[in-house]
């Protein structure tokens, strides 16, 4: 495990803020973070990193208790934190040298510009941090946890103030880091980044994790099955597509309303059931799955 | 390059590049010609010996320079905490003893930048007497542990206070106290309690070593119950900045 949270308690001020935190975030995976705003996410990150010291329960994180604040576990770690600030007199490219340096990695101007160039922002190299947007300063958030090359990333609401494209650009990236090796543990209220990038998820509400486990197994626990309703160009050939990706609920001349399987993406069915002929024209969410679980387990909750 | 390095080159690009850096040394020399102008060309003032013009304007000097220790101390960690700068920071792989050494870096580095601004307005004031030199060599002797120990006070405060305006009113509240031998007549100083705070006040300490090197003629080396107090000063608030230091989270 790159990451491992058990029973994690913590105070802040004589409040309590986590109660029962639970979570495993194994290399390769993208985990999912979730929770209603005050759940204790945030906490539950600095806690990881060390920031905050817990009352009880195991924070490890690369073999290492949390909290060692040793450099050499940090130079393994890539965080974007919720509140992201930088230097704004510096330009792009001299705060990735800087940060660069402070990771023992000298960086020729060329690396720097494909470290900017890989998160989008290249062109802005020379510019001061001061005149970003907010996306763009996101993004050079994401360059800065990726200047070490780190087995593990923990990132707080990484898309957010990114356009779709940046969105997207921001997926990809991660999912290149997943898939060579790196652990990334995501934090985030946008349920479709979490149902596009992650494996397994934790949901807090209120300082205790009430679910943890792979989105499909928990979808299916929940018999939350997502649901979607489409609008077809012309008829509907007679051939069904595979029981195990999708169900018909129900069906007239030009719709039908589908349930997909929990361990089915829908990018998936889609191209499938086009496959087979389908004449889909529209697609539209009609509720369930991952954001009826969500929505289900967040009832009530303070925030 | 070590990490220490790396943050105070950061600090000092904060206060020479950013706006905001800029803007407190523009004030500090504004300040700075303001007074110096008032020495030389004030009707009343113009009259004073020159000795006790270079006292006036060393003191000023000090007073001036913790100012903008105090401001640097308090922004590099209250402000870049707000800034939301400070945990990417900590969260690199640098020791807290190493980002915090960087930080007391910065704060030595906007001393010694006031500290050559100010060596101008000295020569402007003293040039015409035979106490300029010592007046500028006794400034940076005993006002560096003073203007240092501002800085790092700034940087407990920081550290242990929510904001960085919290911290900024207690440091300025505590620069003035401090300071009052600056704006309190003699015969306060000679009071008891004028007596007991002067003896164990930084700041007194600094100004009563100007008054004896500038205006008596004496030698800094006979200044050693002053230095003392000033070694202690700095020693004291390092220590109040490193354990506020290790504290600090966000």
């Amino acid at each position: 495990m790159l990451l491992e949270i058990e029973r994690l308690r913590l105070s802040i001020g004589g409040t309590q803020i986590l109660g029962d935190v639970r979570l495993g975030l194994e290399a390769g995976e993208i985990y999912g973070l979730l929770g209603p705003n005050g759940a204790g996410k945030s906490t539950t990150i600095a806690a990881a990193l060390g920031l905050r010291r817990p009352d009880g329960g195991t924070v490890t994180v690369l073999g290492q208790t949390a909290g060692a604040n040793e450099p050499a576990l940090r130079r393994r770690l890539g965080v974007l934190p919720e509140r992201n600030g930088f230097y704004d007199w510096m330009t792009a490219e001299s705060y990735l040298a800087f940060y660069a340096s402070l990771y023992g990695r000298s960086l020729a101007r060329p690396q720097i510009a494909a470290r900017l160039a890989q998160v989008g922002l290249a062109p802005r190299r020379g510019q001061s941090i001061g005149t970003f947007s907010q996306g763009m300063r996101q993004r050079l958030g994401l360059a800065r946890a990726l200047i070490g090359n780190p087995d593990l990333l923990i990132l707080d609401e990484p898309t957010n103030g990114l356009d779709p494209r940046g969105r997207r650009e921001i997926h990809d990236i991660l999912t290149g880091l997943a898939q060579n090796g790196a652990g990334i543990l995501l934090c985030t209220h946008l349920l479709d980044d979490v149902d596009r990038l992650c494996q397994r998820i934790g949901i807090i509400v209120d300082g205790r994790t009430v679910a943890e486990g792979p989105i499909a197994e928990l979808i299916r626990k929940s018999g939350r099955r997502a649901r979607f309703r489409l609008r077809l160009a012309g008829p509907r050939p007679n051939e069904r597509p595979a029981e195990s990706l999708v169900s018909i609920v129900a069906r007239q001349d030009d719709w039908c309303v589908v349930d997909l399987d929990p361990a089915a993406r829908p990018d998936t069915v889609w191209r499938e059931l086009a496959f087979r002929g389908w004449p889909i024209a529209e697609i539209r969410r009609d509720g369930g799955g991952l954001e009826d679980l969500y929505l289900t387990l967040t009832e009530g909750s303070a925030a | 390059m070590s990490a220490t390095t790396l943050i105070a080159r950061k600090e000092a690009g904060e206060l020479l590049l950013s706006p905001r850096g800029l803007a407190w040394l523009t004030a500090v020399a504004v300040a700075l010609s303001a007074f110096a102008l008032l020495l030389v060309s004030n009707t009343e003032l113009s009259l004073l010996d020159n000795a006790q013009v270079v006292y006036d304007m060393a003191g000023i000097v000090t007073g001036l320079g913790s100012l903008l220790g105090l401001v640097v101390g308090i922004d590099a960690v209250a402000g870049e905490r707000e800034r939301g700068c400070l945990v990417p920071l900590l969260l690199a792989p640098a020791s807290r003893s190493a980002i915090l050494l960087g930080k007391l870096g910065g704060v030595a580095i906007a001393w010694a930048v006031m500290y050559a601004l100010s060596l101008p307005y000295l020569w402007a004031v003293g040039s015409t007497g035979q106490n300029m030199a010592d007046g500028m060599l006794v400034c940076g002797l005993l006002g560096t542990p003073i203007v240092l120990g501002f800085g790092f006070f700034g940087m407990g405060l920081g550290c242990w206070t929510r904001s960085s305006r919290t911290a900024l009113l207690t440091g300025i509240v505590a620069l003035l106290v401090a300071a009052s031998p600056l704006l309190l007549g003699p015969g306060l100083r000679q009071s008891a309690v004028g007596a007991m705070f002067d003896a164990v006040n930084p700041f007194s300490a600094a100004v009563d070593a100007y008054d004896a090197v500038i205006i008596d003629s004496q030698t800094i080396a006979a200044q050693g119950a002053h230095i003392l107090v000033a070694a202690a000063w700095i020693v004291l608030t390092l220590v109040f900045a490193r354990s506020g230091f290790a504290k600090v989270t966000r």
